[in-house]
C-alpha cells in the first residue's frame, strides 16, 4: 500500500489512512516527492499515448513472408504441368518392356551349350559309334592292397565279365563259411549302411 | 488352453512328423534294380570239403564255369548267397556269407539302369579289407565273377548279377 501511496496510485479512504500517517515520516514524504519528479521526467521523454509499433509490423511480416512464399511457389507449380503428357509414361514403359524382354532372353538362353553343340555337330551315326565305344571300354580296376593284382577280362566262353585276383591271403582252413546255406534264399533287405545289421567290429567300413 | 508354449510342442511335433514322412518318401532310396551275390566253392581236390551245408551247383554254372580256362576246377559248390537292392541314390552292402563278413560287396549306381545293363562302382572287401574296387557294367546275361582267396584246397568265386526279374527302369 505504502508503494502504491508513492506511486500516486491510491485514492479514497486508504488514500486518507497513508496520506494521514505519512505526515508524520519526512523521509516517505521525501520518496514521494523524488517518485513524482522522476515520474514527470519520464513523462517528458515518452508520449503516454503511443502504443509500441510491433504488433503491426510482427503482423506485416508474416503477411509479407507469405506473400513472397506463393510468388515463389506458383512458377513451379506452372513448370509441373508443362511436362508433356507421354513423358510421363514412357520411362515406366520402357523399363517394363526391358524387364520383360530380359526375362524373355534368360528363358530362351543355353547357359551351358557345349554339350549340345558336340551333339549337333556330330552326326547320329557317329554318336551311336561314340556310345558303343564307351560301352566297350575295359573296366577299371583298382586294388588298394599291397602284393594284390587283379587281371580284369571278357571271358565269351563264360559270357561274362572276370576279375582275376592273385596274391590275396588264404582264408583259414578252420573258418566256417557256409553257416548260412542252410536258410536258402532269405530274403533281406539291406537299404543303405546305415540300416545294416553289421557286427559292431566292423571296422574299417564306412 | 493354448499357451505359447503348447503352440511351440504342437510345431514341432508337425515338423518331425513331416520330416519323418518326406524322409520315408526319399526319391534317392528307390529300387532302380536288384542285384545277386553268390559265393561258390570251387575245387580240384574233395567237393565236400566245404562242408555239409554247401549247396549242390545247377549244372548249367558249373558248366558256364568250367567253360572259361581260369575259373575251371573239377567241383563246385555254393556257400552262400545274398540279394541286394541297386539304390538311386545311395550305397547298399551285400553279405552273401552272412552272418560272416568275410566276404563283403559294396555297391552303388553309376548311371540309370537299362532294360539290359547296369553301370556299378563296385567294392569287393575280404576279412575287413578293401581288395577290390572296380567300376562294373553288368547285363541280364553276362555277370561278373571274381575268382577270389583260397580256402580248403580250393578257392572262391563270387559271383554278381542282375537279379533276372529285378524292375529296371
Amino acid at each position: 500500500m505504502l508503494a502504491l501511496w508513492l506511486e500516486d496510485e491510491l485514492d479514497g479512504e486508504d488514500f486518507a489512512k497513508v496520506e494521514a500517517w505519512a505526515q508524520s515520516q519526512p523521509y516517505q514524504l521525501a520518496m514521494r516527492k523524488s517518485a513524482r519528479k522522476w515520474k514527470a521526467m519520464i513523462s517528458a521523454g515518452i508520449p503516454a499515448s503511443e502504443e509500441p509499433p510491433y504488433p503491426d509490423f510482427f503482423n506485416a511480416r508474416i503477411a509479407r513472408s507469405i506473400s513472397q512464399q506463393k510468388a515463389q511457389e506458383a512458377p513451379e507449380a506452372k513448370r509441373e504441368n508443362t511436362v508433356p503428357f507421354w513423358r510421363k509414361f514412357a520411362l515406366p514403359l520402357a523399363a517394363g518392356i526391358g524387364m520383360a524382354f530380359t526375362f524373355w532372353l534368360g528363358i530362351h538362353s543355353r547357359s551351358i551349350p557345349v554339350v549340345e553343340s558336340i551333339a549337333e555337330m556330330t552326326a547320329p551315326g557317329e554318336m551311336t559309334q561314340l556310345a558303343d565305344a564307351s560301352e566297350n571300354l575295359p573296366a577299371t580296376v583298382y586294388t588298394p592292397e599291397n602284393g594284390v593284382r587283379a587281371e580284369c577280362f571278357d571271358s565269351d566262353a563264360a559270357s561274362a565279365t572276370v576279375v582275376i585276383l592273385e596274391g590275396l591271403t588264404a582264408i583259414p582252413k578252420e573258418t566256417d563259411l557256409t553257416r548260412q546255406t542252410a536258410a536258402k534264399d532269405a530274403s533281406r533287405e539291406i537299404d543303405s549302411t546305415a540300416q545294416a545289421e553289421l557286427p559292431a567290429s566292423k571296422d574299417p567300413k564306412p | 488352453m493354448s499357451s505359447p508354449f503348447q503352440k511351440l510342442i504342437a510345431a514341432l511335433l508337425f515338423l518331425a512328423i513331416h520330416s519323418g514322412l518326406h524322409a520315408i518318401e526319399d526319391p534317392g532310396r528307390t529300387r532302380i534294380a536288384e542285384l545277386r551275390v553268390t559265393v561258390y566253392h570251387a575245387t580240384d581236390g574233395d567237393p565236400n570239403a566245404a562242408g555239409p551245408r554247401a549247396l549242390p551247383v545247377p549244372h548249367a554254372t558249373s558248366s558256364r564255369f568250367s567253360s572259361e580256362e581260369r575259373l575251371r576246377f573239377k567241383h563246385y559248390r555254393q556257400i552262400g548267397r545274398d540279394a541286394s537292392p541297386l539304390l538311386r541314390s545311395y550305397e547298399s552292402w551285400s553279405q552273401p556269407l552272412k552272418p560272416s563278413d568275410e566276404v563283403m560287396l559294396r555297391v552303388e549306381a553309376q548311371g540309370q539302369p537299362t532294360k539290359k545293363s547296369a553301370q556299378l562302382d563296385l567294392e569287393l572287401w575280404l576279412s575287413r579289407k578293401k581288395i577290390l574296387k572296380m567300376d562294373a557294367k553288368l547285363e541280364d546275361t553276362k555277370p561278373l565273377y571274381v575268382l577270389g582267396p583260397e580256402w580248403r584246397d580250393g578257392r572262391l568265386i563270387i559271383a554278381i548279377s542282375l537279379a533276372p526279374n529285378s524292375k529296371r527302369r
